[in-house]
């Protein structure tokens, strides 16, 4: 049988050799680490505007070493979980979490995250992402401020800088608990690289026939995605986008545009640029 | 741009159009924009299908449903005439004890996704419909949360974690009346912390 491997490897650690290294090479770990976040966002509702405008060229978050341009959870090292989560979207939340590699840290920005919100009462509002994952920083906000969740890195960086990791996940209180094993059906994560051969004689391995026998929605035909006969039509050919017509000469500005409100471009004669006299 | 018609004189012509269409069966009324056309629940197929055709309501915008407690439940349409320029809101009405209606999605078919949130929001059963399961919610979810029967439970199993309310928290101004959100249950009154005089609970 070469397609389906079942060996469980050992969850990547980190612990024995950081708890063995020397003070000064912690400090440059850790050093290391607070400055190269490679955050993902899980931006769910107003929120991750926030989390967009910090990640902007006016606050630029790029200056504290968050960098947001991890491909996917796989590859980054902080979650930001800006927004409301619901009860449906939680255990997306959490699976993408356990996808995220060790050291990991979690930021949750703002009201809905941290405790539910306003949405306290609601019948589908998760009451609080920690619920679900453990978190590291608070941000308290409904939505916060750019500024707010600089302050939350720059606290989530001070945390990084005085860690342990050999602490962290060998003893004392560990901080990201690892996650429980759960079973999980062998197509969900572990599926062959190449495709299976003819049914063989031999019984199907148990996880296959589990897998199989799992109700789903997939075996219901679902009427809205009813796939669609491809349709053929010719390639319209984008046409080169001409250069921008000149205006005319006499063309003034826009008539809705004022351009006084823009200080030094106009001068009424004023004493200084923004139009004032002494 | 189009020299628009006068909207009283748009809507009289729908009026009239209706009325020409169902007699004394439906009732018409002015709503904000428009006309709103009430209609029996045995002619909400018919009443689609004449809007569409007749009417040049082409776009399907919404479908949803109102919890009008004995009354029954209100399901009501937003249709609109991109050629035309009209709105027009078609509303029916089922009983509460049995909420069926017949399917829209034969008139419109992008009615199918709005059916089934009305379906496991408000309980209302949309026969014909071709996949009328829940859309929205998490599995394994019980009860119509939109109806305003419906309990929401969150405080009785943890208490609200802040202290928004005068006197809530401990100092400061004596307690007032507690405002709260509709559907939330006075404390007491509901879960395992009920007390012994319990009023007439919904049964939810």
């Amino acid at each position: 049988m070469p397609c389906v491997s079942t060996i469980d490897l050992p969850p990547p650690s980190v612990g024995p050799v950081s708890r063995l290294a020397p003070k000064p090479i912690k400090f440059v770990l850790n050093w290391g680490r607070r400055y190269s976040l490679w955050v993902f966002n899980f931006g769910l509702a107003c929120c991750a505007i926030e989390f967009i405008a910090t990640s902007m060229s006016r606050h630029d978050f790029i200056r504290l070493g968050v960098i947001p341009f991890a491909p996917g959870p796989r590859q980054a090292d902080l979650m930001v979980v800006s927004g409301t989560v619901s009860d449906k979207m939680a255990p997306a939340v959490r699976r993408l979490y356990e996808q995220m590699p060790e050291p990991k840290y979690v930021i949750s920005f703002g009201a809905c995250s941290n405790c539910g919100g306003p949405y306290w009462d609601s019948y589908c509002v998760t009451k609080g992402v920690d619920q679900i994952i453990p978190v590291d920083v608070y941000v308290p906000g409904c939505p916060p401020r750019p500024e707010a969740l600089l302050h939350g890195i720059v606290h989530l960086q001070e945390k990084i800088a005085g860690e342990s990791l050999g602490e962290r996940y060998d003893g004392g209180e560990p901080m990201s608990p690892p996650p429980a094993p759960r079973p999980l059906s062998a197509t969900v994560l572990r599926r062959p690289i190449q495709p299976a051969p003819e049914p063989a004689p031999e019984p199907a391995p148990e996880p296959m026939s589990e897998a199989a026998s799992a109700p789903g929605p997939v075996a219901e035909p679902e009427a809205e995605t009813r796939p669609l006969p491809p349709v053929r039509e010719p390639v319209r050919e984008e046409p080169v986008r001409e250069e921008r017509p000149s205006p005319p000469d006499d063309a003034g500005p826009p008539l809705d545009h004022d351009p006084s409100i823009i200080p030094g471009l106009t001068d009424h004669g004023h004493d200084d640029e923004i139009g004032r006299d002494r | 741009m189009n020299a628009a018609p006068d909207p009283n004189e748009r809507t009289a012509e729908l009026t009239a159009a209706w009325t020409e269409r169902f007699g004394t069966e439906i009732t018409t009324g002015e709503t904000f924009g428009g006309l709103a056309v009430g209609v029996p629940p045995e002619h909400w197929v018919a009443a689609l299908a004449f809007a569409r055709d007749e009417l040049s309501c082409g776009f399907f915008d919404w479908l949803t449903g109102v919890d009008e407690l004995e009354d029954g439940f209100a399901v009501v349409v937003h249709v609109y005439s991109l050629e035309r320029r009209h709105h027009l809101l078609v509303r029916t009405r089922v009983p509460r004890a049995e909420p069926v209606l017949p399917t829209a999605t034969g008139v419109y078919r992008g009615a199918a996704w709005h059916e089934r949130e009305t379906f496991e929001m408000f309980g209302v059963r949309f026969e014909g419909h071709p996949h009328l399961v829940p859309l929205l919610l998490p599995d394994g979810f019980e009860g119509n949360p939109l109806r305003k029967e419906f309990v929401l439970a969150a405080r009785v199993a943890k208490p609200w974690p802040g202290a928004k309310e005068p006197g809530e928290s401990g100092h400061g101004a004596p307690s007032r009346r507690r405002v709260r959100p509709p559907g939330v249950p006075e404390e007491g009154t509901w879960g395992p912390a009920r007390r012994p005089p319990v009023p007439e609970n919904p049964d939810a």
